[in-house]
């Protein structure tokens, strides 16, 4: 490769990371921003508006149901979804190829339809309510999540000889489960830890859902910006940015787990 | 990867005792057991993924009595407004998704001649980014454009325009270029593995060009791939709600946006009218998922 085409290289895709961080920039900065009107850039950086969102009850209060609803839906799509991808890829090829279909179904869907659906169905017209609660998004948000597990834990167990490695285990007196637990769950570690922080992150971003079916009832940090933007843009400005801090922080220990493992 | 056909050919005398119904039993026992594992995950995608769907398919065919008619149908196509809400949505979707691929295709084959691990540092962080939409993104483009943005002043300081609007149609497509380009390299990054060394080899041995190589093998070998990529591109602009109402709130004549209003405006709420526009608007996503299916199944017989 010549040096000039490898200085465009570095150009392109240096320009696709700074595209990526660029919004985030602008948001915190604007979070420490004390005057900034008619500048390009803030005339002074304050801490101001931080002090007062950490003050406010509500944002306290929308942070915590956001962990909790964030931490649950991970929780349980991981300890649905795992044992069910490793059941069809081992045992089941038929049911393997309709879930295969079934993660995917939420990429053409649009979230919007499903809320609706689900604002249909679950406020006690068939005798359940679940609106109005963190459980219809922590339910809700399986589906939407499972692909995150399915699609990279798939990729992983294809360069896994699994039926030679069941049947090895056999031959020493290993029980399925002991095999699953003991060989093929930690060389599917990496897709499974991959999967988490997705599935986190898509949690902690979720909108449509959060309104149309909880709302108010119990606010999220997606609720929150909705309900402040009406006021300062600095004050949301901080909420966003500590949305962009605990996703930011996650990924981070994510990358630094998978630079270690293949170290 | 087919379990019981590879079973027979273990024919160590103790393991299964050379008896070929006792290890049939024992494999169908094995497959019930994978079953009960993968039942939660069954039961959650039925009451929270297909449920919702007939829900509101079902919706569509009956009025509010619970009587069957196909009046919804028959309002929202012969509605002006809520046809050109269609329009523009898929306007918006198709132009979006076209630019998604043609920036994010040479940014994703540019991402892949880098070392591995900074492609992997890369597609992490985007991917996760990928989640960054909604109103932290809407937000973001509003202190950058907005009407004393930094690129604002910028761009009016260089001349370059004399006023920008991101309150309007002209921000959503803005926004929608952003999120697709984003999209567009984590979906067409993978399916550049198809184009591997040694092709390109062949192809610089027989002196074709970069610009013949891609026009005559790159981009014909990566079509399926490009056209699954626009399908979901499609899909995904089609779908986006939260980024378009964080945006323009319920000003621009979006599908998505419509239905929002149907379903929890104050003033225009018609749940029938909601349900069946949510049911249009998937059957207008799923039909060329079919399609293309079909077609990429035929291509491999």
């Amino acid at each position: 490769m010549s040096r000039r085409g490898h200085r465009a290289q570095i150009v392109v895709v240096g320009l696709f990371v700074v595209l990526q961080v660029l919004p985030v920039l602008a948001v915190a900065l604007n979070a420490f921003a004390g005057e900034w009107a008619g500048t390009v850039l803030p005339e002074e950086l304050t801490w101001r508006w931080a002090a007062q969102i950490f003050a406010d009850p509500r944002f306290i209060e929308a942070l915590r149901n956001s962990l909790l609803i964030s931490f649950g839906a991970m929780t349980v799509s991981a300890l649905v979804t795992i044992p069910a991808v490793l059941a069809g890829h081992c045992y089941l090829p038929s049911l393997d190829r309709w879930l295969g279909a079934l993660v995917i179904l939420p990429y053409a869907v649009p979230g919007i339809a499903l809320a609706l659906g689900l604002m249909r169905i679950y406020s006690g017209q068939y005798g359940v309510q679940l609106n109005g609660t963190p459980w219809v998004l922590i339910f809700g948000y399986v589906p939407l999540g499972a692909s995150f597990y399915y699609l990279p834990i798939k990729n992983n167990l294809r360069a896994v000889p699994v039926q030679e490695i069941i049947e090895a285990g056999h031959l020493v007196g290993a029980g399925d489960l002991a095999i699953m637990r003991r060989v093929i769950l930690p060389a599917v570690m990496r897709g499974v830890v991959v999967g988490l922080v997705m599935n986190f992150a898509l949690a902690i971003s979720e909108f449509v859902y959060a309104n149309l079916l909880v709302g108010g009832f119990y606010p999220t940090l997606q609720i929150f910006m909705n309900v402040l933007r009406q006021g300062s843009g600095h004050l949301t400005s901080v909420v966003v940015t500590v949305y962009f801090v605990v996703v930011w922080i996650l990924s981070t220990a994510v990358v630094a787990v998978m630079a270690k493992r293949e170290a | 990867m087919d379990g019981t056909s590879r079973t027979p050919t273990l024919t160590l005398p103790q393991a299964g005792g050379g008896n070929g119904k006792v290890r049939l039993g024992v494999q169908s026992n094995k497959k019930t057991i994978a079953f009960l594992f993968a039942m939660p995950l069954l039961g959650i995608m039925a009451l929270f993924e297909i449920a919702p769907l007939l829900q509101i398919a079902w919706n569509s065919l009956h009025d509010a009595d619970g009587q069957m008619t196909w009046t919804n149908y028959a309002e929202i196509l012969g509605s002006r407004f809520q046809r050109k809400s269609f329009e523009t949505s898929i306007i918006i979707s198709v132009g979006s998704a076209l630019f998604g691929i043609a920036v994010g295709l040479p940014i994703a084959n540019t991402l892949r001649t880098m070392p591995v691990r900074l492609q992997q540092t890369v597609l992490t962080y985007a991917n996760i980014g990928s989640n960054f939409t909604g109103f932290p993104l809407a937000f973001a483009f509003i202190i950058m454009f907005g009407m004393s943005g930094s690129f604002t002043l910028l761009l009016v300081k260089a001349g370059i325009v004399d006023t920008l609007n991101i309150y309007s149609t002209g921000g959503l497509v803005l926004v929608y270029a952003y999120l697709q380009v984003q999209l567009g390299v984590l979906l067409l990054f993978p399916a550049l593995g198809a184009i591997t060394a040694d092709i390109e080899e062949m192809a610089t041995m027989v002196g074709a060009s970069r610009l013949k190589f891609w026009w005559r093998i790159g981009l014909p070998i990566l079509a399926p791939s490009l056209i699954g990529s626009f399908i979901l591109l499609f899909a995904n602009a089609m779908g986006t709600y939260a980024t378009a109402y964080a945006l323009v709130g319920l000003n621009a004549n979006l599908v998505t946006l419509r239905i929002g209003e149907l379903a929890a405006g104050d003033v225009y709420s018609d749940p029938q009218l909601a349900d069946t526009l949510a049911t249009l608007l998937i059957l207008v996503l799923v039909v060329p998922v079919i399609v293309e299916q079909t077609l990429l199944r035929r291509r491999r017989k």
